[in-house]
């Protein structure tokens, strides 16, 4: 979620809620003979309505979990999980008078701590990691199915290498024949056929996979091939395989662009639209990894936010019923 | 031909059940959302289970009561039936009494309760040191809280609104006490004294407090043993009958002892009657000192008869011209009157005149009369036989002059004492009041870390100890360390 106008209403109310809190708990802490305690009513009222909160923002999980409830729009609860939970913390302190207490409160002050910091840090996140996103990762695809598509990048590179230098004998998946990962007939199966083949115009402009089957044969000598053979199975494969491994040429634009120029000065013209599509590939490969990276820090941050948050909201009850006992 | 892609190419190559399967970001939270929550449970869970309540405390207890730490149910005694398990003043009264303040009660307040000022679980503080706040509540609007008018009623705080002491405010500056000493001769250096040409006193010479021995310096030892026949109770003035008294017994240090002549004065100040004789009177009442005065002079009589023999001092005229020798032949009883006149002339217009108001009362006469000559001033028909004795003022030392504080000069034994009782160095009259002003004190007794505490209960004291009642004791040692 973006911090833009949008949301200037909220941060408005928050601000005035942080306020009117704060000039009450200046002058409840001034007047009052022990000092500010968690046990008076106006800090009990702080306590109440902060847990309040953080119980609000806690929920947001659940309305997510089902999107059917009628109960607001999904952007007004991701703005109240913002806004309201982030006023939990000072609402919070004013309660216990900025003192962290015993045990258990302690390790409540520092679980709602370590919640709301890592809520600030993810929705700072959320703001400027998108744009980076859209920018940088033009082919963007479904994070689950990131290595599904990387998987079908190197069949269909390794389908592309075969049709110039015959086959290489890698290991073929049962599901693997006819599928081009570059978006031609993903899913579908293509026209069986015992020879690599390279598509057509036709084919190119996103045609099924009848007109797809339309062969057409080039093959390099196995002179002309060398190259492009060593180059794909010691270098591209290893890349598209473990994409994320750094120190690989191929996982920096510039290097790939010009380790491609090279092969190029070594191959054939005939072998250069084949190279056009391997570099392309490369370069999706890249920007999966590039996204995968991003993705991680866009919610690798909640691995830390969710579990704090609900172990946060157990002992806060458990402090509340025991507080109200003692 | 160069890879093409459209919108539907791309969607094509989603698995649109992609979202029924799990990855490891998912799998990760998922259980990091199951185990978190389930660790602080069991955390909870077995804190129960083994009979630990340390772990709801909303902080470490107070110095005094650090032994209880982990005897919740000292104080916190659920009732049956109840879930509050709350600390009432019960629990507090079991281990020691705590009377109230002269003033609850007044004016429609509330009983306070033990917790309204002394708050536990803040860390390891000291409980009585309560905060300002805890007394200001009706002391810095008094009248309206109830209170009486003959306290300062706005009071806030040390520096804001506490007024000058009492003894010190414009129309009680004289002190009440009645020896004439002049500070201000005694702290220069004396020509004279017992220890050598020059005396230089120190304020410990005559000053000193009840737990620590007298300076022997300037005592006499014939004093020091003797016994008197006045009360020393009645020449002190001790306190105000409403003030609140303290818990603690004293440890002797806090407040100076009382002057006594014998310990401070007579090493100097010697009270010869008589050159016949190397001692001097008792310091004493009047009746005791004529006594012991008559008895020393009969008993010199006796041993020196050929002295009633009285020949005339030749150089006693004083116009210069020889005149012959006159005797004069005394019997015993006319010698020792005579003596023992002059011996207290002597007595009664300077020695005992010098330190004390001397007053007389004549027979049949109500009318005190300060410092009449008896012999020369006696109404008709007196008697030399029977000179009316002078009445001995009592001294009226004040014991504390702030009966409504505590202070301890053992506490600011570092500090010398005319740093804050500068005015001794001028003062010239013993009904001077030399205590310190407020000032003086707020000069280290103000708020900050670097200055020393100034809180109403480093000088007051809030419960009235004196109705305190002794509680039966309740813990037993092993009891605290095997639980």
């Amino acid at each position: 979620m973006r911090m833009d106008q949008t949301q200037r209403g909220w941060a408005l109310a928050a601000l005035a809620i942080l306020v009117s809190s704060a000039v009450v708990y200046v002058f409840y802490a001034l007047d009052a003979p022990q000092g500010p305690r968690g046990g008076s009513i106006i800090g009990l009222t702080f306590g109440a309505v902060g847990f309040a909160f953080m119980i609000f923002s806690a929920l947001l999980g659940a309305r997510k979990r089902v999107p059917t409830w009628r109960v607001g729009r999904a952007q007004a609860w991701m703005r109240g999980h913002l806004w309201l939970g982030l006023l939990a913390l000072p609402l919070i302190l004013f309660h216990g008078g900025f003192l962290f207490g015993g045990l258990l409160t302690r390790v409540l002050m520092w679980l709602l701590m370590i919640t709301v910091l890592s809520g600030v840090f993810g929705a700072g996140l959320q703001h400027y990691i998108p744009p980076v996103m859209t920018s940088d990762v033009r082919l963007e695809t479904i994070y689950d199915e990131i290595g599904r598509v990387r998987t079908l990048l190197r069949e269909e590179a390794d389908r592309a290498v075969e049709s110039l230098c015959g086959s290489l004998g890698l290991p073929k998946t049962s599901d693997q024949q006819g599928r081009r990962a570059g978006g031609f007939t993903a899913l579908r199966t293509m026209a069986a056929s015992a020879v690599p083949l390279r598509t057509s115009a036709a084919v190119s402009a996103g045609a099924s996979a009848a007109v797809a089957a339309a062969p057409e044969i080039i093959l390099l000598s196995a002179e002309e091939s060398a190259p492009l053979r060593r180059f794909y199975l010691d270098e591209m494969r290893l890349f598209l395989e473990r994409s994320k491994q750094r120190g690989q040429r191929l996982g920096d634009a510039a290097k790939a662009s010009s380790v491609f120029a090279g092969l190029r000065t070594l191959l054939p013209a005939a072998a250069h639209v084949t190279l056009a599509d391997l570099e392309d590939i490369c370069d999706e490969a890249r920007q999966l990894t590039r996204q995968e990276r991003l993705h991680h820090w866009l919610h690798g941050w909640l691995l830390l936010h969710i579990p704090l948050s609900l172990a946060l909201i157990l002992l806060g009850a458990i402090h509340a019923v025991m507080a109200l006992r003692y | 031909m160069a890879r093409t892609r459209t919108t539907k190419k791309l969607a094509q190559r989603i698995d649109l059940n992609y979202f029924k399967r799990s990855t490891p970001l998912k799998r990760a939270k998922f259980w990091l959302s199951l185990l978190l929550p389930l660790l602080a449970l069991s955390w909870i869970a077995w804190r129960g289970y083994s009979g630990d309540q340390r772990v709801y405390s909303s902080g470490p207890m107070s110095e005094t009561h650090a032994v209880l730490e982990k005897e919740c149910v000292a104080c916190h005694v659920q009732k049956s039936g109840a879930l509050s398990a709350k600390a009432s003043d019960n629990a507090c009264l079991e281990c020691h009494d705590g009377p109230t303040h002269h003033a609850v009660g007044i004016g429609g307040r509330k009983e306070l309760t033990c917790a309204d000022c002394h708050a536990e679980h803040k860390g390891r503080v000291d409980i009585s040191a309560v905060s300002n706040q805890t007394c200001t509540v009706c002391h810095s609007d008094l009248p309206s809280n109830g209170g009486t008018a003959h306290y300062a009623s706005n009071i806030r705080s040390f520096e804001d609104g506490h007024p000058e002491f009492a003894a010190l405010v414009a129309d009680s500056t004289r002190g009440p006490g009645t020896v004439k000493l002049n500070h201000a001769i005694h702290m220069q250096p004396i020509r004279r004294g017992p220890t050598g040409p020059t005396v230089q006193l120190g304020c410990a010479d005559c000053h000193r407090p009840p737990a620590v021995p007298p300076p022997a310096t300037y005592s006499d030892s014939n004093y020091v043993g003797a016994k008197v026949s006045y009360r020393e109770s009645v020449r002190l003035i001790a306190g105000v009958a409403n003030a609140l008294s303290p818990r603690r017994p004293r440890s002797g240090r806090e407040l100076l002892a009382p002057v006594k002549f014998a310990n401070a004065c007579a090493g100097c100040h010697l009270l010869t009657f008589d050159e016949r004789f190397d001692f001097g009177v008792p310091h004493d009442q009047p009746e005791v000192v004529r006594a012991f005065v008559v008895k020393k002079f009969q008993q010199y009589i006796a041993e020196h008869p050929h002295e009633l023999l009285e020949l005339r001092d030749p150089n006693r005229d004083l116009s210069g011209k020889p005149r012959s020798p006159e005797f004069r032949v005394l019997t015993p009883a006319q010698w020792i009157r005579e003596r023992s006149t002059d011996a207290q002339e002597l007595l009664w217009r300077k020695t005992c005149a010098q330190c004390h108001a001397l007053t007389y009362r004549y027979a049949g006469s109500l009318e005190q009369l300060p410092r009449l000559p008896p012999w020369s001033h006696a109404p008709n028909g007196h008697s030399p036989d029977h000179e009316p004795l002078p009445e001995i003022e009592p001294t009226l030392t004040t014991l504390r002059w702030m009966p409504h504080a505590k202070f301890d000069h053992d506490a600011h034994r570092s500090f010398s004492c005319v740093s804050c009782h500068e005015k001794v160095l001028k003062s010239t009259a013993s009904s001077d009041v030399l205590l310190p002003g407020i000032q003086i004190c707020k000069t280290c007794h103000a708020p900050g870390p670097e200055h020393a505490e100034s809180r109403c209960f480093e000088c007051h004291t809030y419960h009235d100890w004196s109705k305190g009642k002794e509680v039966p004791p309740k813990f037993t040692l092993p009891a605290l360390h095997t639980r």
